[in-house]
C-alpha cells in the first residue's frame, strides 16, 4: 500500500521516459517546439513588437512599462523583464530543440528516415531563427566589426540538469556560423512542400530555410550570399514566384495576407486561435490596434513626426498600406495590420515573399556599381502591388545610395509592425532617432552608446559567471 | 468510626456554585463529587483531619476538618490549563516536557474581530512572528516559528488539528482571499500549543521543520450541561492611509513638471512640446472637482460574530456542539467574509477498557472581495483599488454629474480636461461592476477508538478525513476594467481537495520501583492529499444582462486552472519518555517517514530528537537550601534534534516531465519540468537550551530558551542560467545551508492581587538572527521578486530575503537631481529628459556615467525582524476586567515601494510630501526637482534606498474592557453569567515607518520576498462590542 500511495504518477504531463515512445508524440514535440517560438514573449508578439517600439515609427502613449516603455524609451536595464523574459524564452527554444535533437538520435529507429532527416530540418531551422533572433537585441550589429563582438553564449547541447552554468559568449560572428551551419543543414532534409496550406505557413520547408538566409546574410552584410539564396526564390523576371517546392509569390492585394494567412506570401507564420492565443500584453494587436471594446489597447500610435514614416512622402495616401492599415482614432493613426479582437488571434508574420523580394532587391543593389535594374523591379514589384500606378521620382532610384534608400524605406512602409525597423537600423549603422510622446522625449542614440543594444539580462549575469554584461 | 461531612463548594470569580469538584480524604483513596447544586455529602475515618478539593482549571485546595460543615471556595487557575502540553500524539505535563513549547489559550481568540485563529496569535508565544499581510479579510497571515526555516520551500509550520494535518494557504484562484484556517471558528478552540524544537516536532517528522500548531478543540466538562453564547459587533476603517495632493495641487504640482520637463529637454520655446497638461473641471455648482478617491474604495464596515455552544459530561459521555456565525465586512468596499459552522465532539465510555471518539467540523465561508492587488501577485495590476485609491488624479470625476462613469473609451478613467492619462481604471466603476468570489465547504471528521489492553497498555487508532471543495467565481464586466479587452469575462473554478489520515499507536505508561516512570509509544501514521481542480473561461459577453458564468458569451476558452495533485505520507513513530523521581526526564522521539514527493529511492527519511530535563527544585538539596524560600521551580533542560523538510511546492517535483499543449490547432509535447533523481528530505538540526525558573509559589515564571537551528541540503529551487533554457530557469536541488539562531524569554506574572485588584502579566521576548551559508553552486544570489519588481536577495553571509537597493546620497542642492552611488561608490546623478546628445546619467562634474542598473543595488538590511514579542496584561477589579495586547518587532527594514509609487513623476497622483520638492538651486530637500515622466529618482524603475525604512514598532493590538453583571441579578433570570465588553483591535502604532504598516507583506508567505510593501491596502482598526452569556 506504502509503495503505491508514495508513487504518485502525473495524471497531466508525461515522463522524459515516455516522450519519444510513438511517432505521435515526437511530431507533438515538433509542434511543441514552434510552439516554444511561438511564446508571447517571443515570435508571438513581444519580439516584434520591440524592434519595431525601438525605431521612430511608433509613439508610446500609456507609459506602462509592461507593455515596453522603457524599450521605447532606449531605457532597458539589465533587471527588466522585457529583457530577461525574451532572453529566457529564446534559451528555452534552444534548449528544448537541442533536447529534441538528442532525443531523436536516442529513438531515430521508431521513425521513417525521411521524417528524421525532416523533423532535424525544422529543429534546427528553429534554432538558427532563435540565435539570429538573440543577436539582434543583445549584441552589436555583425557589420559594425565583421562579427568581432562578443556575442550570446552557443548552448547546443541538451540541459536537463544542474551543470554548466557557466558559458562565455560566442562572438557575433561565431554565432552567425551556426546560424547558417544550422540552416544549410535543415534544408536538404526538409520537405518541399507539405500537405496543406497551413502547414505550408507554419511548419518550416525548404523555402523556408531558404528564405531565412536571405534575411540572415542580408543582416550580416553579406550581399553576393543574399543574392544566391534569393535566386533559389526569385526568378530573373516577373512574374515573381518561387519555381520550386512552396510556389510562394505576393497576393494581389497586401491585405489579403492579414486575414486569409496561409496564402503563399506566408512563408512562415506563427499560428493562432482562440484557444491558443499570444497571451495577455503580448498580442500586436493590443500594442498597434487603437484603443476601444473590439480593438485593441493603443499602447502605441504612429508618430507623425517627420522623422516616422507615416509622413514620409514617399507613402502616398493613396498607397494599399495606408488606406488598409492606417486608421485615425482620439487624433492619433493606428497600425491595424492586426485586427482580430480579444483574445488576438492574427497569426504573426515571421516571413514574408515581399521581405525576400526586398532583401533580394536590396542585395543587388548594393553590390551594383549603376542602379540595378533588378533590384528596381523588385522595388517596384512591391511597390505597385499596393499602389499600382505608382512610379517613384527617378532621383530616387538615380544612384546606387539613393536607390538602396528608397529600398530600405520601402521596408519601413512595407514591413511596418512585422518586427524590423531596429534590426534594419543597427545592421546599417544608423543612429536610432529619437522621437517624443507626450509625457516624454526620447533621444537619439548612436551606434556608440550603450543603449543601441539592450544589456544582458541580470539573471544571466547573476548565475553564469563566465558571461560579460554589454 | 466515621462521621458525616458535608459543605458547598463555590467558586471564587462568581461565587456560582461548581458541580463535579472531586473530594478526596487526605491520605486515603476515599472520594466522592459535589452534585448539580456544589453541594458534597463524605464519610470521613475520625482519624482523617483534612480533605482534598481538586477541580479541573481550578487549583486545588486541601481544607482541614472542622466541625460537620466544610464549605470552599475554589480558584480558578489560569496556569492550570498550561500544565498540560499537547504533544503530537499524545500529552505531558509541563513539567515533565523537556522539548520546546508555547501555548495559547483558546480565549485569546474567541472576542477578537478575526477570520483566522493565527490572525490572534500576533505577540502570544514567544519565538512565534505573526504578520497580518494586509486589511484584505480572510487573506492568511504569515506565520513563523523561530525565524524562517526554508528558502523555496514553504516556511508556515504544520498545523494539526484534533491530531489530523491539515492543509493550509489561500485555496482561492481569484482575488478573494480564502484561507482555509479560516474554516475553523476560533470560538471552537480550546488551546493551541505551538511546539518549537526539533526534540518536539521531530514526531511529525517530515513536515515539523518550520514549527507545528496543535489545535485542540473544546470538549465537555463533568457537571451540569453548560450553554454559552459568544456574540460581538464590529466597526472598521482603514488606517494610516498617506496624505496624497488634492486637485488643485495636483494640476499645480504635475504642470511643473511638465514645464521642467520642456525647459530640461530644450524645448521651451518648441510649441509642440507642452507647457502644462493638467486642468481643472469645475462641479455643477462651480467648485473644481476634487475627487477623494479613498472615500470611493474605502468605507466604514459593520461585523458580527455568534457563537453558540453546548457542553457537558457525565462519567461516560462527554459532549460539546457548537454552532458559529460570523458576516464580517471589510473597510474596502465589497470585501465580506461569511461562516457558518457547526461542530460536534463526543467521546464515549463503553466498557472500562474501550473508549470511542468523534468529531465533525462542518463549515461553509464565502469570502467576497474586489480586485484589492494585495495578494501575492497582484502588486502592479493597473485594476489593483490599493493603487488605484492613491494614484488616480483628484481632478477628474469618479461618476460623472449624470451620473455615468466617468471612463473613456480607452478603457481608462476618464481624463476630464487634462491632456494626460489621468489614471489607469476608474476604481469606482470596476468596484460595482466586476464581482469575485471563494466559496469553501468544508467536513473534517474524525472517529477513534482507545482500547486498554491490559493496565498501562493502551491502543489508539483515529481515522480522520478533511474534505474542502471550493467555488470560485469571477465575473468581469465588459463595460469597464479587466474585462474590457475581453468584451467581458466569466471564470467559474471548482476545486476539491481531500485528506485522509490515519494513525494507530500503542501506548505503555508504567512506574517501575516507585521512581522509574516510563511512558512509551509506538505508531504508524499514513496520510493522503488529493486535489482535483478545474475551471472553465468564458468570454465577449453576449448582452450586458448576463453576469453570470452560466449566462450566453460568445467565445468560450480553453479551460483554465486544471490540475491534479496527489502527495501522500507514510510513516512509524516511537517516542520513549523516562522520568526517575520527577526529577531526571529524558525523552527520545523517532520517525521514519516517507514523502511521495521526493525522488524514487529517497523517499524515505529518518528523523529523531531526544531532550532531557533536570527539575533541580524538587532536589532535597534545593528543598533544604535557603533558596526554595522564594524560587519554588529551577529547571534546565536540553535538547537535540534532526527534524526534515519535505513540502515540494509540487507534487511531482523530483520528476522530468514534458507537458502538452497547442501550437495553433495542433496538440505539443514540450520538456516541461527538469526534475532532480537524487531530490532528497531538506534537514533541520535543531538544538535547545533552556532555564525555567517559578518564584514565590510559581506567581512568578521565567522562561529563557537559546535555540540555534542548522539547516542543511536546503531544497533550493536553485537558479539555472537562463542561457540553459532549463524550464523555469530553476531546479529542485538539496544545495545550500542556513541557520537560525536565537533566544526566548518569557516571564509570567501575577504582579498584584490585592483585595479586588488583580494584575496578571506576561511578557515575552525573541531575538533571532537568521544567516544564509551557502546557495547553489556558486553561491549565486537568489532574486526575491515583487511581480515586476526586484526588492529582495537572498545572499550568503545575509538573512534570507534582504532588501537590496541601489544606494543614494540625497538630492543635488545645485540641479535638484537624485544622486545615486554606483557599484564602485562613485557618484552618478539622474535628469530624466535632458538636450539632445546629453545623457541622463551624469558624474558630479557633468561627463556621461554608466547607467544605474539593479546591479548596482547593494544590501540594505534584514526583511526580517531580528527581535519581535508581545506584552500582555490583565487587570481586573471586582466584575470589571481589562486586557491590554501590546506587540512589537523590530530590527529589520521595510522596502516602502508603495512610496516609489506615491513619489512617481508620470501621472500619478503624489504623496504632500513631494511640496517639499527641490526648486532653487542651494536648496536641501530629499524630493528631487519633478520631472514629467520620471520613473527613476523616485524608485519606480529599480528600488532604491530613499525607499527602504526601518520597520521597528510598537502596537497596541487589543485593549478590551469588560463587566461581568451581578450574579444576584441573573440568578433570578436564570442566567449564570453575563459579560459585556468593549474592545479595539489595532487600537494604535508607534513607529518611524512612513508606510501604510511595518507588517505589511505584500508577498505573503514568500521567504524570498518578505518586507515589502507594494501597493497594498492598508490595516483597518476595529471597535467591538460583545457579549458572553453562560446559562
Amino acid at each position: 500500500c506504502d509503495k503505491e500511495i508514495l508513487s504518485p504518477v502525473s495524471e497531466t504531463a508525461i515522463s522524459d521516459a515516455n516522450a519519444f515512445d510513438t511517432p505521435t508524440r515526437i511530431e507533438q514535440q515538433i509542434n511543441g517546439l514552434y510552439s516554444t517560438l511561438k511564446s508571447g514573449q517571443f515570435y508571438g508578439g513581444r519580439y516584434l513588437i520591440y524592434n519595431d517600439i525601438r525605431g521612430e515609427e511608433f509613439i508610446n502613449r500609456l507609459d506602462n512599462l509592461v507593455t515596453g516603455k522603457a524599450v521605447w524609451s532606449l531605457n532597458v536595464e539589465s533587471g527588466r523583464d522585457e529583457v530577461n523574459n525574451l532572453w529566457a524564452t529564446a534559451y528555452s527554444t534552444i534548449n528544448r530543440v537541442n533536447v529534441f535533437l538528442k532525443g531523436l538520435d536516442d529513438n531515430a529507429a521508431k521513425i521513417d528516415p525521411t521524417l528524421l532527416a525532416s523533423y532535424r530540418g525544422e529543429a534546427k531551422l528553429i534554432r538558427a531563427l532563435t540565435y539570429y533572433s538573440l543577436l539582434q537585441l543583445y549584441a552589436k550589429p555583425f557589420t559594425l566589426d565583421n562579427g568581432a563582438s562578443l556575442g550570446v553564449p552557443l548552448r547546443l547541447l541538451p540541459e536537463s540538469t544542474g551543470a554548466n552554468n557557466d558559458l562565455v559568449r560566442s562572438t557575433v560572428a561565431q554565432v552567425y556560423t551556426q546560424i547558417l551551419l544550422d540552416l544549410n543543414e535543415a534544408e536538404p532534409g526538409l520537405p518541399s512542400t507539405y500537405s496543406t496550406a497551413l502547414l505550408n505557413t507554419t511548419r518550416a520547408h525548404k523555402n523556408t530555410a531558404i528564405a531565412l538566409k536571405t534575411r540572415v546574410y542580408l543582416t550580416m552584410g553579406r550581399y553576393a550570399d543574399v543574392i544566391t539564396e534569393g535566386n533559389k526564390l526569385v526568378p530573373a523576371v516577373a512574374p515573381y514566384r518561387a519555381p520550386t517546392g512552396v510556389l510562394h509569390q505576393l497576393q494581389a492585394s497586401v491585405a489579403t495576407p492579414y486575414t486569409n494567412y496561409t496564402t503563399v506570401e506566408s512563408i512562415m507564420s506563427m499560428p493562432m486561435t482562440d484557444a491558443n492565443p499570444p497571451g495577455t500584453q503580448n498580442q500586436l494587436g493590443y500594442y498597434f490596434n487603437k484603443a476601444g471594446s473590439g480593438f485593441g489597447n493603443g499602447e502605441y500610435y504612429l508618430n507623425t513626426a517627420s522623422a516616422g514614416i507615416l509622413n514620409n512622402p514617399l507613402w502616398p495616401a493613396t498607397d494599399a498600406r495606408k488606406t488598409n492599415f492606417i486608421t485615425v482614432s482620439g487624433g492619433q493613426s493606428y497600425l491595424i495590420k492586426y485586427n482580430k479582437t480579444s483574445p488576438f488571434a492574427d497569426y504573426v508574420p515571421v516571413i514574408r515573399y515581399a521581405e525576400v523580394l526586398l532583401n533580394l532587391a536590396e542585395a543587388n543593389a548594393r553590390t551594383s556599381v549603376t542602379p540595378s535594374l533588378r533590384a528596381i523591379a523588385l522595388l517596384n514589384a512591391v511597390r505597385q502591388r499596393s499602389d499600382a500606378t505608382y512610379n517613384f521620382d527617378p532621383t530616387n532610384l538615380a544612384t546606387p545610395a539613393a536607390l538602396i534608400n528608397t529600398i530600405l524605406t520601402e521596408r519601413r512602409i512595407e514591413l511596418i509592425g512585422e518586427g524590423f525597423r531596429s534590426i534594419d537600423l543597427l545592421r546599417t549603422n544608423q543612429t536610432i532617432p529619437g522621437k517624443i510622446s507626450p509625457t516624454e522625449p526620447v533621444n537619439a542614440v548612436a551606434p556608440t552608446e550603450k543603449a543601441y543594444i539592450w544589456p544582458i539580462p541580470i539573471n544571466e549575469i547573476r548565475t553564469n559567471t563566465l558571461i560579460v554584461p554589454n | 468510626q466515621d462521621r458525616t461531612i458535608t459543605g458547598t463548594v463555590t467558586a471564587k470569580d462568581d461565587g456560582t456554585p461548581l458541580p463535579g469538584v472531586s473530594i478526596t480524604i487526605k491520605g486515603n483513596k476515599v472520594g466522592t463529587q459535589t452534585n448539580l447544586d456544589g453541594r458534597y455529602s463524605i464519610q470521613v475515618p475520625l482519624n482523617s483531619s483534612e480533605l482534598v478539593f481538586s477541580y479541573v482549571g481550578f487549583i486545588s485546595k486541601t481544607a482541614i476538618i472542622k466541625g460537620s460543615t466544610v464549605n470552599v471556595v475554589l480558584e480558578s487557575d489560569s496556569r492550570a490549563l498550561s500544565e498540560v502540553v499537547v504533544t503530537g500524539y499524545g500529552t505531558q505535563k509541563r513539567d515533565e516536557f523537556t522539548g520546546s513549547s508555547a501555548k495559547v489559550s483558546g480565549d485569546v481568540l474567541k472576542d477578537r474581530p478575526i477570520q483566522s485563529f493565527g490572525q490572534g496569535l500576533t505577540g502570544q508565544a514567544a519565538g512565534v512572528n505573526i504578520i497580518q499581510p494586509n486589511g484584505v479579510l480572510n487573506n492568511p497571515p504569515v506565520i513563523r516559528v523561530r525565524g524562517f526555516n526554508s528558502i523555496s520551500l514553504s516556511s508556515f509550520p504544520l498545523i494539526v488539528v484534533d491530531g489530523i494535518p491539515i492543509v493550509s494557504g489561500d485555496v482561492s484562484p481569484n482575488n478573494a482571499a480564502n484561507n482555509t484556517l479560516g474554516d475553523i471558528n476560533p470560538s471552537d478552540i480550546e488551546s493551541i500549543d505551538i511546539l518549537k524544537d526539533a526534540a518536539s516536532t521531530s514526531i511529525y517528522g517530515s513536515r515539523g521543520a518550520a514549527g507545528v500548531l496543535i489545535i485542540t478543540t473544546k470538549k465537555g466538562k463533568q457537571g451540569q450541561a453548560k450553554v454559552n453564547l459568544d456574540s460581538w459587533f464590529g466597526i472598521t476603517n482603514p488606517t494610516r492611509l498617506p496624505d496624497i495632493l488634492n486637485a488643485s495641487e495636483y494640476i499645480a504640482y504635475k504642470n511643473e513638471a511638465v514645464l521642467n520637463s520642456k525647459i530640461s529637454g530644450g524645448n521651451a520655446a518648441n510649441p509642440a512640446v507642452a507647457s502644462a497638461l493638467f486642468f481643472p473641471i469645475n462641479n455643477p455648482d462651480g467648485s473644481i472637482v476634487d475627487t477623494r478617491w479613498y472615500d470611493e474604495v474605502y468605507r466604514e464596515a459593520y461585523s458580527q460574530n455568534h457563537s453558540l455552544s453546548i457542553s457537558g459530561a457525565t462519567d461516560k459521555t462527554t459532549y460539546y456542539f457548537s454552532a458559529g456565525l460570523s458576516d464580517q465586512d471589510g473597510f474596502i468596499k465589497r470585501n465580506n467574509f461569511k461562516r457558518n459552522t457547526a461542530r460536534f465532539n463526543v467521546n464515549q465510555k463503553v466498557t472500562d477498557w474501550l473508549k470511542f471518539v468523534g468529531n465533525i467540523n462542518i463549515t461553509n465561508s464565502k469570502n467576497e472581495a474586489p480586485n484589492t492587488g494585495s495578494l501575492p501577485g497582484q502588486a502592479f495590476g493597473t485594476s489593483g483599488l490599493g493603487r488605484l485609491a492613491v494614484l488616480t488624479a483628484p481632478n477628474v470625476y469618479a461618476v460623472n454629474p449624470d451620473g455615468s462613469y466617468n471612463i473613456s473609451s480607452a478603457n481608462l478613467v476618464g481624463q476630464g480636461n487634462n491632456l494626460s492619462q489621468s489614471g489607469f481604471t476608474n476604481a469606482a466603476a470596476i468596484l460595482d461592476l466586476n464581482t469575485f468570489t471563494s466559496e469553501s465547504n468544508r467536513i473534517l471528521a474524525t472517529v477513534g477508538t482507545t482500547i486498554n489492553l491490559v493496565k498501562g497498555l493502551t491502543l489508539t487508532s483515529n481515522y480522520s478525513v478533511d474534505k474542502i471543495t471550493t467555488e470560485s467565481i469571477s465575473f468581469s464586466s465588459p463595460v469597464h476594467g479587466d474585462g474590457f479587452t475581453v468584451q467581458g469575462e466569466a471564470a467559474n473554478y471548482l476545486g476539491n481537495r481531500n485528506n485522509w489520515n490515519w494513525s494507530s499507536s500503542l501506548n505503555y505508561n508504567k512506574t517501575f520501583a516507585t521512581k522509574h516512570n516510563v511512558d512509551a509509544l509506538v505508531g504508524y501514521e499514513a496520510q493522503e492529499f488529493t486535489t482535483r481542480n478545474w475551471g472553465g473561461l468564458r468570454q465577449q459577453v453576449a448582452d450586458p444582462f448576463f453576469n453570470d458564468y452560466q449566462g450566453n458569451y460568445t467565445l468560450n476558452q480553453p479551460p483554465v486552472g486544471n490540475a491534479i495533485g496527489q502527495r501522500a505520507f507514510a510513516a512509524v513513530f516511537t517516542r520513549l519518555n523516562y522520568n526517575y523521581g520527577g526529577k531526571y526526564f529524558v525523552t527520545a522521539n523517532l520517525r521514519r517517514d516517507g514523502n511521495s514527493t521526493l525522488a524514487a529511492g529517497r523517499k524515505y527519511g529518518n528523523f529523531g530528537g531526544v531532550s532531557a530535563g533536570w527539575l533541580i527544585s524538587e532536589e532535597g538539596f534545593f528543598k533544604n537550601s535557603k533558596l526554595s524560600d522564594n524560587i519554588s521551580k529551577i529547571r534546565i533542560k536540553g535538547s537535540y534534534g534532526v527534524v526534515g523538510n519535505g513540502n515540494l511546492p509540487s507534487d511531482f517535483g523530483s520528476n522530468f516531465l514534458f507537458g502538452s499543449g497547442l501550437y495553433g490547432a495542433s496538440s505539443t509535447l514540450v520538456f516541461a519540468q527538469a526534475g532532480n533523481t537524487e531530490l532528497q528530505w531538506e534537514t533541520s538540526k535543531q538544538t535547545n537550551i533552556g532555564l525555567d525558573l517559578g518564584f514565590l509559589n510559581d506567581r512568578i515564571s521565567f522562561e529563557a530558551t537559546y535555540f540555534k537551528n542548522n539547516i542543511d541540503g536546503l531544497i533550493l529551487d536553485a537558479p539555472q542560467s537562463p542561457s540553459k533554457g532549463i524550464p523555469g530557469n530553476t531546479i529542485l536541488q538539496n544545495i545550500g545551508s542556513m541557520y537560525n539562531q536565537g533566544i526566548e524569554l518569557g516571564i509570567n506574572a501575577s504582579i498584584l492581587e490585592k483585595g479586588k485588584f488583580k494584575w496578571n502579566a506576561n511578557i515575552n521576548y525573541t531575538n533571532v538572527k537568521n544567516e544564509v551559508t551557502s546557495l547553489a553552486t556558486g553561491n549565486a544570489d537568489i532574486a526575491g521578486v515583487t511581480s515586476l519588481e526586484t526588492a529582495n536577495i537572498t545572499r550568503v553571509g545575509y538573512s534570507v530575503g534582504s532588501i537590496n537597493a541601489v544606494k543614494t546620497a540625497g538630492i543635488n542642492p545645485d540641479n535638484g537631481r537624485r544622486i545615486f552611488i554606483n557599484k564602485a561608490g562613485q557618484m552618478v546623478q539622474y535628469q530624466h529628459v535632458n538636450l539632445t546628445g546629453q545623457s541622463r546619467w551624469t558624474f558630479m562634474d557633468g561627463s556621461i556615467a554608466p547607467a544605474i542598473t539593479l546591479a548596482d543595488a547593494q544590501i540594505q538590511g534584514s526583511a526580517i525582524p531580528k527581535w519581535y514579542g508581545g506584552f500582555n496584561n490583565n487587570f481586573s477589579y471586582g466584575r470589571l476586567d481589562l486586557g491590554l495586547q501590546f506587540t512589537y518587532s523590530g530590527g529589520n527594514v521595510i522596502y516602502n515601494g508603495s512610496q516609489a509609487g506615491l513619489r512617481d513623476q508620470r501621472f500619478w497622483n503624489n504623496q504632500t510630501d513631494v511640496l517639499r520638492r527641490w526648486t532653487t538651486p542651494g536648496q536641501i530637500t530629499d524630493i528631487p526637482r519633478p520631472i514629467f515622466g520620471d520613473n527613476v529618482s523616485n524608485g519606480s524603475a529599480f528600488p532604491i534606498d530613499a525607499n527602504v525604512e526601518d520597520g521597528d514598532f510598537l502596537r497596541l493590538s487589543n485593549a478590551t474592557l469588560g463587566y461581568k453583571l451581578p450574579t444576584n441579578l441573573l440568578t433570578k433570570a436564570k442566567i449564570g453569567s453575563v459579560r459585556i465588553y468593549a474592545s479595539v483591535n489595532n487600537a494604535f502604532l508607534i513607529t518611524n515607518y512612513t508606510g501604510s504598516d511595518p507588517e505589511t507583506s505584500t508577498n505573503g508567505n514568500s521567504n524570498l520576498a518578505p518586507g515589502v510593501e507594494r501597493n497594498s491596502v492598508p490595516q483597518g482598526r476595529t471597535f467591538t462590542f460583545g457579549l458572553n452569556v453562560g446559562f
